[in-house]
Formats: C-alpha cells, sequence, structure tokens
C-alpha cells in the first residue's frame, strides 16, 4: 500500500473505531428501558447462545472487522467481558456448560471420538454427559420452565444421552460434532456418515426444505418459544448454532458477501484488529501480543493470488458469522414482537477458540481408509469458487484463526489462550452496566449454570432421579451483574485445563501452559498475562516460586477432577511435518520490507505483462 | 524422496489452466463459432487449433457450406475441409479481448442437376440435363476476427483477475473479415475460395450459471449476428451477389465432469438471397440445424473436440449434416513457466 492508501487505511479503520466506540458509550434508547422496566415477579427467560469455533475478536464490539449489528446491539445492551473462560474444543465446553461443573467430572474428560486407551470407560471419560451431573435443562425443567433447544449437542447420541432426555423438552438438534450445513447432512466422521438429527426426542428422517443449519435452527426456537409461551412460564433457550464450523458454508447469495474483504492478507487484518481492540480497551496498550506462528508465511510473501485464494475462505467465515448475526437478529426481533426481549436474559458465548487445525485432512485420512471414502462420496470438491457451496469441505486454517484469536497464541484444541478464551456478552434485566466492558473479571463457562439457576431462583440439586449430582464448580454471576461486585472470583480462586494432555493453571494475572512441542515445551511454562496476553515470554526462571505454586494447583486439579492424562493424544507428534522454530528477527533476511510494496504494483507484477517486464 | 508442494499454489495454477483451456478453441466459421467459443482467457493465451470438417448437403435450392459459399439449386456436395487456427488473448481499451486468424483447405465436390440449371449458367460443352459433376481443392479464403468483451469479464490480466473471475451476464462485439485470396476458378461453379470479401458483425453474450469452477459449470449462449457479403464479379463470367444472412447460434453447455463438457447446439441462419447478373436464383435460405458437441480436455494444454450437428427444421427441401473433429493445443508463459519450476526441480 503506497502512503495514500496507507493514510486512508488508518483515517478509515480511525473512523471505524470511533464509530464504534461511540456506539457502544452512547447506549440506545431501548437499552434503558431494558434497565428502566419494571421489576416483575416473572421469572426471566434465559436465551443462551453459543457460537461453535467463533474466535475471540470476530465481533464488531470485540475488534473484528465482520458486520455483526445484532450481536454489537447485545453489547450495547448489556456488558462484556475479556476474560471468559471455555474449554480447547466443544464437547468438552458444552459438558461444563450444562452442567456447571468440570469437563472430567462431567463425561467429557476428553473428546469421545479422541480418547486415549487407558481412558476409555473410566469415570469421567465417558464421552457423553453422564449422569454424575444434571443439566441445566433438567432443573429449570423441573422447576416450571420451558426448556427448548436448537443446534449442537455433541453430549451423546443414545435415547438417553440426547437432549429430550437430558432436560430439553423441545428440541431441534444435531447430535455430533460437525458436518454439512445443508440438507445433505453428511457427517465429518465416516463411522456415523449421516449427521443424526433429533426433533422432539425423535429421529429426523426428512431436514426441513432450504434446511440451513443457522436458520433452520433459528426458525425452529422462534416456533418452540411460539409455541409454548400461552401458559406464561418462563424458558430457558439454548441456540446452539454450527456456525462459523467448518466446513464453511454458506446459502449461494451470502457466499461473495465479503468480496474481496481479506484480499489484504491475515498480518494486516490481524494489526487492524489489534488496533481496534485497543481503541476499545479490549486489548491494553504496551502489552505483548502472539506472534503469527512461526511456520506461518508472512502475508505479503504470498503472491496476490494467493492471499486472494486465502482470503476467500476467510470471507466465508465471515459470511457465516454475518448470517449467524442476522438470524440473531430474528430471534431478538421476535422476542421484542411478543413482549419478551426485555424478560429475557441474553448469553452469547463461544464454544472454543477458533479453528486452525486441518480437521478436514484428519477426516479424510488417507487413501484407501474409510476416512478417504467418506470424503469422496460427500466432501471432494475444492475448486476455489465452489468453496462454500455443497459437496466442499473450506476450513480457512492457522493463520486466519490467528487473526479470530487476536491478541492470543494458538487456536482451538490448545490450552493456550487461543484455544480458550472466548467473547462474552451478557444482556436483560438486571444487568447492570450497559455498554460497560468489564476486565477484571476472570469467568468460566461453568459459571453459566449457576448464574442461569441463581437468576430464576433455583438451588442446585444434589439428587437427580435417586441419584447424587456432582457438586457445581463453577461461580454464579448474579451479584456482579447487579453490580455489587467486579467479578466472582478473589485473586486467590483459580481455574484449571486439561485436554489431550496439554493443560493450564490459572490464578489471578499468572498462567501455567503446558503444550507439546513444537508450540510448547512438552513442560511447564509460565506466563504472567495482564502484561503478556499473548504468551510470548516465560517467565519461570525468574518466578519461581510462582512457578512451583501453580504447578501444585494443578496437582490439586487433576486429583480433585480426576483427570486421567492419556496415553496417547492427537497432539503428541505436532511437531510432524513442521518446520523447526527459529526466533523471528525484523532485519532479517535482508529483504524484508516487502510490507511497504504497494499491494497494486505487486498485482501488475504478477500480470504476465509487468512480469515480462 | 517425493517432495511436498505448496497446496495453495498448485490450487491456483490448476485453476488458472482450467479457465485458460477447459473451453478453448477457436471459432470455426466454416460451420458456426462452437460452445465456449468466446469465454474469455488470460491476457496472453495462445491457442492453436486444427479440425477436420465433414459435410454433407443435398439441396433443391441454394445451398452453401458456409455462408460465404455459394452451391447451385438442385445440388449434392460434399466436403472434406481442415482448418488451422492461431487466437491470441489480449486486453484492448481495457477490455479482454480475442483476434483470431483462421485458414481453411481442403476438397469439396458438387453434382448439379441440369436440368434446372438456366442454359446461360452452363458450363461450356456441358448439355442441360446432363450429369455435371465439379471439384475444388485448395486453400480457402482467410478470416480474422476481433472479438471484444462490452460486458461482463474484467481484464484478465493479472492470476488475481483469474482468481477473481465469476462471470454472470457477459457481451462482446466481434467483427470478422474474409479476405479473397483462396483457390478460385472462375470456370467453376464451385471453389474453395470465394472472390470477393465478407464479413460478420457479431454479439456474443453468455449467462453462466453456479459456480465457476470446473465441473460446476453451466451457460447459455447466444450470438445474433449478421454475415455481409461483397460481390463476386467473376463468378462464370457473370455477377454474384448475396444478401445479407442473418444467423443465431445457440448453446446450452455443462460440465460433466472436470474436464468434461457437452453443449447442445442450435444454429439458425436466414436470408442470403442470391442474384447473379440482377436475377434471383433460388429462393432466400433458411435453415436451423440442432447438434451435440462433446469437449474433453486431455492435459493441461491439450483439448479435443467433437460435434454432430444436422438440419431439423427451416427448409424442407434441404439436407445438411456436419461432423467436426478438432484438436486444440493452449499455452499461457506464465503456466509453463510455473510447470517448469515445479515438474523439474525448482
Amino acid at each position: 500500500m503506497d502512503l495514500e492508501g496507507k493514510i486512508c487505511s488508518a483515517i478509515s479503520s480511525g473512523i471505524m473505531v470511533l464509530a464504534l466506540a461511540s456506539s457502544l458509550s452512547a447506549m440506545p434508547a431501548h437499552a434503558n428501558d431494558r434497565l428502566q422496566a419494571e421489576p416483575t415477579n416473572k421469572k426471566p427467560n434465559i436465551l443462551l447462545i453459543v457460537a461453535d469455533d467463533l474466535g475471540y475478536s470476530d465481533l464488531g464490539s470485540y475488534g473484528g472487522e465482520i458486520n455483526t449489528p445484532e450481536l454489537d446491539k447485545l453489547a450495547q445492551e448489556g456488558v462484556r467481558f475479556t476474560d471468559f473462560y471455555v474449554s480447547p474444543t466443544c464437547s468438552v465446553t458444552r459438558a461444563m456448560l450444562l452442567s456447571g461443573t468440570d469437563n472430567h467430572v462431567a463425561g467429557l474428560g476428553n473428546m469421545a471420538e479422541l480418547n486415549a486407551p487407558n481412558q476409555i470407560g473410566k469415570p469421567g471419560y465417558e464421552g457423553v454427559l453422564n449422569k454424575r451431573v444434571v443439566s441445566v435443562a433438567s432443573v429449570l425443567r423441573d422447576n416450571g420452565y420451558h426448556t427448548y433447544m436448537a443446534g449442537k449437542w455433541h453430549l451423546g447420541l443414545n435415547p438417553d444421552e440426547i437432549p429430550h432426555a437430558r432436560g430439553f423438552e423441545r428440541d431441534f438438534s444435531t447430535l455430533v460434532g460437525g458436518g454439512s450445513h445443508f440438507d445433505d447432512a453428511w457427517n465429518v466422521e465416516w463411522q456415523t456418515p449421516r449427521m443424526p438429527y433429533t426433533e422432539d426426542g425423535k429421529p429426523v428422517d426428512k431436514l426441513p426444505e432450504d434446511f440451513y443449519s443457522t436458520k433452520t435452527y433459528t426458525d425452529k426456537m422462534v416456533q418452540f418459544i411460539e409455541e409454548g409461551r400461552g401458559d406464561g412460564n418462563p424458558f430457558f433457550a439454548y441456540l446452539s448454532y454450527t456456525a462459523p464450523h467448518g466446513p464453511l458454508h454458506l446459502p449461494d447469495d451470502w457466499l461473495r458477501r465479503y468480496k474481496n474483504r481479506y484480499d489484504e492478507g491475515w498480518d494486516a487484518i490481524r494489526q487492524q484488529r489489534l488496533a481496534r481492540m485497543q481503541e476499545l480497551s479490549i486489548v491494553d496498550e504496551g502489552v505483548s501480543t502472539a506472534d503469527r506462528l512461526y511456520f506461518l508465511p508472512r502475508s505479503t510473501a504470498l503472491t496476490p493470488a494467493v492471499r486472494v485464494m486465502q482470503g476467500r475462505k476467510m470471507e466465508l467465515y465471515a459470511g457465516m458469522v454475518e448470517y449467524m448475526d442476522d438470524q440473531i437478529g430474528r430471534v431478538f426481533d421476535y422476542l421484542k414482537e411478543i413482549g419478551e426481549y426485555d424478560n429475557t436474559v441474553v448469553i452469547f458465548i463461544s464454544d472454543n477458540g477458533a479453528e486452525g487445525n486441518d480437521l478436514r485432512a484428519m477426516v479424510a485420512g488417507q487413501v484407501g481408509s474409510m476416512g478417504f471414502l467418506h470424503a469422496m462420496n460427500n466432501f471432494a470438491e475444492d475448486a476455489h469458487n465452489s468453496l462454500g457451496r455443497k459437496g466442499t469441505y473450506a476450513e480457512y486454517g492457522p493463520a486466519w484463526a490467528q487473526v479470530s484469536m487476536a491478541p492470543f497464541r494458538l487456536f482451538k484444541g490448545w490450552t493456550a489462550e487461543g484455544g480458550i478464551r472466548s467473547p462474552l456478552i451478557v444482556s436483560g434485566p438486571g444487568v447492570q452496566g450497559a455498554g460497560e466492558l468489564n476486565k477484571q473479571a476472570v469467568l468460566h463457562v461453568m459459571d453459566i449454570v449457576p448464574t442461569a439457576l441463581e437468576l430464576a431462583g433455583i438451588e442446585h440439586p444434589a439428587t437427580h432421579e435417586g441419584r447424587e449430582i456432582a457438586a457445581v464448580q463453577g461461580k454464579s454471576w448474579a451479584g456482579m451483574l447487579a453490580g455489587s461486585t467486579e467479578s466472582p472470583r478473589t485473586s486467590e480462586d483459580w481455574l484449571g485445563w486439561e485436554l489431550f494432555n496439554n493443560r493450564a493453571i490459572r490464578q489471578g494475572d499468572w498462567k501455567i501452559s503446558w503444550l507439546y512441542r513444537p508450540f510448547g515445551i512438552d513442560d511447564w511454562q509460565l506466563f504472567n498475562l495482564a502484561e503478556d496476553p499473548g504468551e510470548q515470554f516465560d517467565l519461570s526462571d525468574e518466578f519461581p516460586q510462582k512457578m512451583s505454586e501453580l504447578v501444585a494447583l494443578w496437582d490439586d486439579y487433576q486429583e480433585r477432577n480426576g483427570v486421567i492424562m492419556g496415553e496417547r493424544s492427537p497432539f503428541e507428534r505436532s511437531r510432524k511435518g513442521l518446520p523447526d522454530p527459529v526466533p523471528e528477527f525484523d532485519s532479517y533476511p535482508p529483504l524484508r520490507g516487502l510490507e511497504a510494496f504497494p499491494y497494486e504494483k505487486l498485482i501488475e507484477m504478477m500480470s504476465g505483462k509487468a512480469g515480462a517486464k | 524422496m517425493k517432495k511436498s508442494r505448496n497446496k495453495p499454489t498448485e490450487l491456483l495454477v490448476g485453476f488458472a489452466l482450467a479457465a485458460v483451456f477447459l473451453s478453448v478453441h477457436s471459432p470455426a466459421f466454416a460451420v458456426d463459432d462452437g460452445a465456449r467459443a468466446y469465454w474469455k482467457l488470460r491476457d496472453g493465451s495462445h491457442l492453436t487449433s486444427v479440425q477436420y470438417l465433414f459435410l454433407d448437403m443435398q439441396a433443391t435450392d441454394s445451398q452453401m457450406f458456409d455462408p460465404s459459399h455459394f452451391i447451385f439449386p438442385n445440388s449434392e456436395a460434399e466436403a472434406s475441409l481442415f482448418m488451422a487456427s492461431y487466437a491470441h488473448h489480449f486486453t484492448l481499451f481495457d477490455r479482454p479481448s480475442s483476434m483470431a486468424l483462421n485458414l481453411l483447405g481442403g476438397s469439396a465436390d458438387v453434382d448439379i442437376n441440369t436440368n434446372l440449371l438456366p442454359t446461360q449458367f452452363l458450363p461450356p460443352g456441358v448439355a442441360a440435363g446432363a450429369s455435371l459433376s465439379q471439384s475444388a481443392t485448395g486453400f480457402g479464403d482467410p478470416t480474422v476476427q476481433l472479438d471484444v468483451n462490452l460486458l461482463g469479464t474484467p481484464p484478465l490480466v493479472s492470476t488475481v483477475d483469474l482468481v477473481n473471475y465469476e462471470p454472470t451476464w457477459t457481451l462482446d462485439a466481434a467483427a470478422m473479415l474474409a479476405v479473397p485470396i483462396g483457390q478460385y476458378d472462375d470456370d467453376k461453379l464451385i471453389n474453395i475460395g470465394q472472390n470477393r470479401f465478407y464479413g460478420r458483425l457479431a454479439l456474443p453474450m453468455k449467462y453462466h450459471f453456479g459456480a465457476f469452477a470446473p465441473g460446476y459449470m453451466t451457460s447459455i449462449e447466444l450470438t445474433p449476428s449478421v454475415w455481409l457479403f461483397d460481390e463476386n464479379d467473376d463468378f462464370l463470367g457473370r455477377k454474384l451477389e448475396n444478401d445479407p444472412l442473418w444467423q443465431v447460434e445457440g448453446h446450452v453447455t455443462h460440465d460433466l465432469t472436470r474436464n468434461f463438457f457437452g453443449s447442445l447446439d442450435l444454429l439458425y441462419r436466414r436470408g442470403f438471397q442470391s442474384e447473379i447478373d440482377g436475377d434471383e436464383v433460388g429462393d432466400e435460405l433458411e435453415v436451423g440445424n440442432l447438434g451435440l458437441t462433446l469437449n474433453y480436455q486431455v492435459t493441461d494444454n491439450v483439448t479435443i473436440r467433437s460435434s454432430y450437428s444436422s438440419n431439423l427444421f427451416g427448409d424442407s427441401d434441404l439436407d445438411n449434416s456436419v461432423v467436426r473433429l478438432q484438436f486444440v493445443y493452449g499455452w499461457h508463459r506464465l503456466d509453463e513457466n510455473f510447470k517448469k519450476l515445479t515438474k523439474h526441480g525448482g
């Protein structure tokens, strides 16, 4: 980009940030209405919206360039949180989301698909939401709530494990982790070639006409609420979108909604996001943010055409996010239409970090394998202009995932911040501080169960259907949302994670992290997240005492939750196929500086004529 | 050890090559332009083509091999023709354009019932009612055509342009001119060359459905055009004139696989009233052909096409059929260089 282009870009990005910042600080009239609504005796509805593999910085209200007006409006009416944690993968998060306790207790000590040999059959590793826990839907249903679910379940396939059996009186669910967003319904796993759907506990033989996951889930949720509202009882609605999980699919008229928006490449987009995040105070100035992963090329070193081709995948991802936002707006409009919006607490989260792994390659397997046959039958098409349509399986890869997870390191699957940090927006009756950004509270997905129950005035049961139920480990946000505290946790409280043998503990600003090479060192590292949210500087040598304290907490976590370290891990051979990491220097190699080369000139260079010159 | 390759780049080249050569051939003026004749290629693309055409006609009225060729009424004619073509794609006035050169050659035979032939047209020594057979061999009149896109296609200069290329509606303007330097014998009723300038003005248009990606592409193509003819001032010592010929060519094309497409073809022509020394000969022509084309991309560079068409409507006193077999070789400097770097140890 030439100087003029840089100036224009800076001005336009500045205008964008200012507009967003002013819109977040200028609370709309409706937000006032929500806060000032007269308290009623009616219990609040709870609308829990979960995006699938959405990145931390994708939403406009978190610094993203993706158009998400409905969620941005929700952020204006409610509160955003910077330090909200989930698990590195989806079913693990969902187990905690619905049970309020640790995944190793709730049955998803590991993903069902990836249990290590020594974990299979062990308590906490059932691969389904086990009977040691009760789902929040069951508790709410037992206390007079309507309970609805639309979208992804991924917590069990058997009749006693599906949503209808775990507390949802109405549901339209896909039981598995991912697959086609269209009516061809292929599953990513060949073992279950078609995605099993259930409606109200019964298998769905035929998907609705014009099925597209995000639209149909929205249709169903609106239908459930409409059909159940006659008795005036409150509802708990779990709207569990499968977007923007791969394969990146979109209806035809949305395919090019972000046409050429990402041709600049991942580095430029990430820098723009970081600038906006700083303007929005989501990222503090002066802190260290994650470097581009060492094995990824800087985007300016790629030919313009390859940048366009890579950018097309991000276009699809952005389109899926905006489409989801648009559908969420439909739900909000409907709730306003029936007069329930102001009595509905809305919680919006993602289930894990953005997807940077090549799941397509993993599921397609090797030539001759069943996975490969499955891919041949269902998602072999990969031509550039066909991406996003039926029969394709596009993912946007680690470079864009890092953009989605800015300012953090890594992405889905890893216990680095890039795998476990999620946006969180809470809005509704009793939520104080419209438009505010809470940076003090360290929150966890396990907190949602006690929060929902406290907002509904319900105690978590010690037993359910004659079974003893594991205690909730999450902490209710009710006091924090009401403005009485800044955080439900003290500086002594801590959080723990383990998945695929990668593990972490956070206490206050400190975090220890154990990651497989090459992204970790096969050993513990210590980071200060306040100064180093990008987890760039291992402080274990400087603060050995802190390191020891946190490792002791890890031992406590492992003991308390029955964590079994797997004999095998999908990430144990992450080094394979990757080059050795080497330090980066701005001045080396000496030909760097290509970033300053005008983009238009690069395009010209790539043309036949200019190339000949 | 097998080297791993840069997948994005491979995809890129695969796309570029597909865009360049899937549909490639140069317009075949002797019969029609053919399916996907006006699909746009990257600036700097070159195409060469050879094709064999076998034409067979029986008519009780004036007839022709192609719009330039006048054949006397009440005749049977066969022609075996070869056409060599070269086309180059470039950008003209910031519009994707192409220039095509065509050279025709071969032989033609005609059998004429002289009973109905006006006596003044009988060749010397041929009595009325006698059977008359003539043949001609040699080169035809070379043609040159310029095609410029008017709407729907951006300049296709860089790889970025190709990657971003997803046409829907497109509209071109094309002009063709034949130069009368081919074989011509003023004693014969039939010749390969025509001894007159002629040309065509066309407005090729098309609409693309669905993904513009190999294996997915579908199009409807329509090319209305008009042929204009100078007079032949030495047709058996007389002056031959023809009215303009109005023509509509249509195709519905669809990818059957990434490398294979088929097309249903339509060619409708009307006009071409002939006059010799100011006297009308025969009637105005009206003929409609339907046909089928199959096109197979053999390699990144080579495409084979075959087609067949026959008249199914129009004048009832006419039968014709056309069989075509065409080989196309296309290349672009960058694609060839890419192959050098990736296949030969780069």
